[in-house]
């Protein structure tokens, strides 16, 4: 590893299957990270993000009793989430539809497809680091935005501020 | 970025939603920012994390068996939430296991029983049988060709989304 251990960087697997956790925990201390922690569940990690206020979160959709995409929502939006900012990247198998958009519209930052890959992991993190997104706040969501692209096409419906005003120039 | 409480800005009172940009809300420090970068383009720390993936395969595959064998006792019961749950399992560790048309099956399986629950139709045991027998299969060959199985994940796949289009039409 070319770097030094980073000191102040904390991280928080949240996955219900033991193999997959220690799997992850392995790659992020590959990448320098002295302090990670492990949760089983979405109930067990939000305890330890109120406790130990890590940086980012790799977390797994499906898990008992308390889920991912429940544990996000929690972390993005209830009165007691000590940072409703930090990055959320789902490890997930899951390929159907629904729940993948239940994950995005719950405030997941990145998805991250089982298997794993270190490439496809830096990819996330690189993303999150560099490429920091704008959060959106409205009345039905809070979290990272979910357009990626700007659509220059793009006719409607206009939903937030800046499409208000995008709106008065194109007319 | 650790230490303090944040909070979220109230919903703006003209009913838009309101953007929030990276330095607004805290973000990695440049400095860390750029460490990180640097250590994650790095090819050797690439390798170790490629390294630490491929030493665990074999222990990934000893829990694909575990699981197949609770797949199948749910299996012997037909309970589909089990067969499924079991099923999300295998998919999840398959690939990293090496067993990539176990996961493909199990994955297979998955959309199959996810599109029944959400339709609110029994699953058919048939299917179920089929996709169970070629997941164990696949995941106990000893041999390369058979655990690979590209030819009957293929052909499961195309099964699969003959029997979702039924679903979808009906």
């Amino acid at each position: 590893m070319s770097g030094a251990a980073f000191d102040n960087l904390k991280a928080l697997v949240v996955e219900d299957n033991l193999h997959m956790r220690t799997l992850l925990r392995s790659l992020l201390t590959a990448l320098g990270l002295k302090q990670v922690y492990e949760a089983g569940d979405g109930e067990a990690a939000f305890k330890i993000l109120c406790s130990k206020l890590p940086d980012l979160i790799l977390t797994d959709l499906t898990m008992k009793p308390v889920d991912g995409i429940a544990f996000t929502r929690r972390v993005r939006l209830a009165n007691d989430s000590p940072n409703p900012y930090v990055p959320i990247i789902m490890v997930t198998g899951h390929t159907e539809r629904r729940r993948v958009e239940a994950a995005r519209d719950a405030g997941v930052t990145e998805f991250l497809a089982k298997p794993i890959t270190a490439q496809g992991l830096f990819l996330r993190i690189a993303e999150i680091v560099e490429r920091p997104r704008p959060y959106v706040r409205c009345a039905a969501y809070f979290g990272p935005d979910r357009r990626r692209r700007a659509d220059e096409s793009y006719l409607g419906p206009w939903r937030r501020k800046e499409d208000f005003e995008k709106k008065l120039e194109i007319k | 970025m650790s230490g303090r409480k944040i909070k979220v800005p109230p919903v703006p009172a003209s009913g838009l939603a309101a953007k929030i940009p990276p330095g607004v809300y805290p973000v990695f420090s440049s400095a860390d920012a750029m460490r990180l970068m640097r250590v994650m383009r790095d090819p050797e720390t690439t390798a170790q994390a490629a390294r630490i993936i491929s030493e665990k395969a074999e222990e990934l595959r000893g829990a694909v068996l575990d699981y197949i064998d609770k797949v199948e006792e749910a299996a012997r019961v037909f309970d589909p939430a089990a067969i499924y749950e079991q099923a999300h399992e295998i998919r999840g560790l398959a690939g990293n296991a090496g067993l990539i048309a176990t996961g493909r099956i199990a994955n297979g399986l998955c959309r199959y029983l996810d599109a029944l629950a959400t339709a609110n139709r029994e699953p058919e045991q048939s299917v179920v049988a089929l996709h169970l027998d070629a997941i164990a299969r696949a995941a106990r060959a000893e041999d390369e060709a058979t655990r690979l199985g590209d030819a009957v994940a293929n052909e499961l796949a195309e099964l699969v989304d003959k029997k979702l289009a039924e679903i979808n039409q009906a």
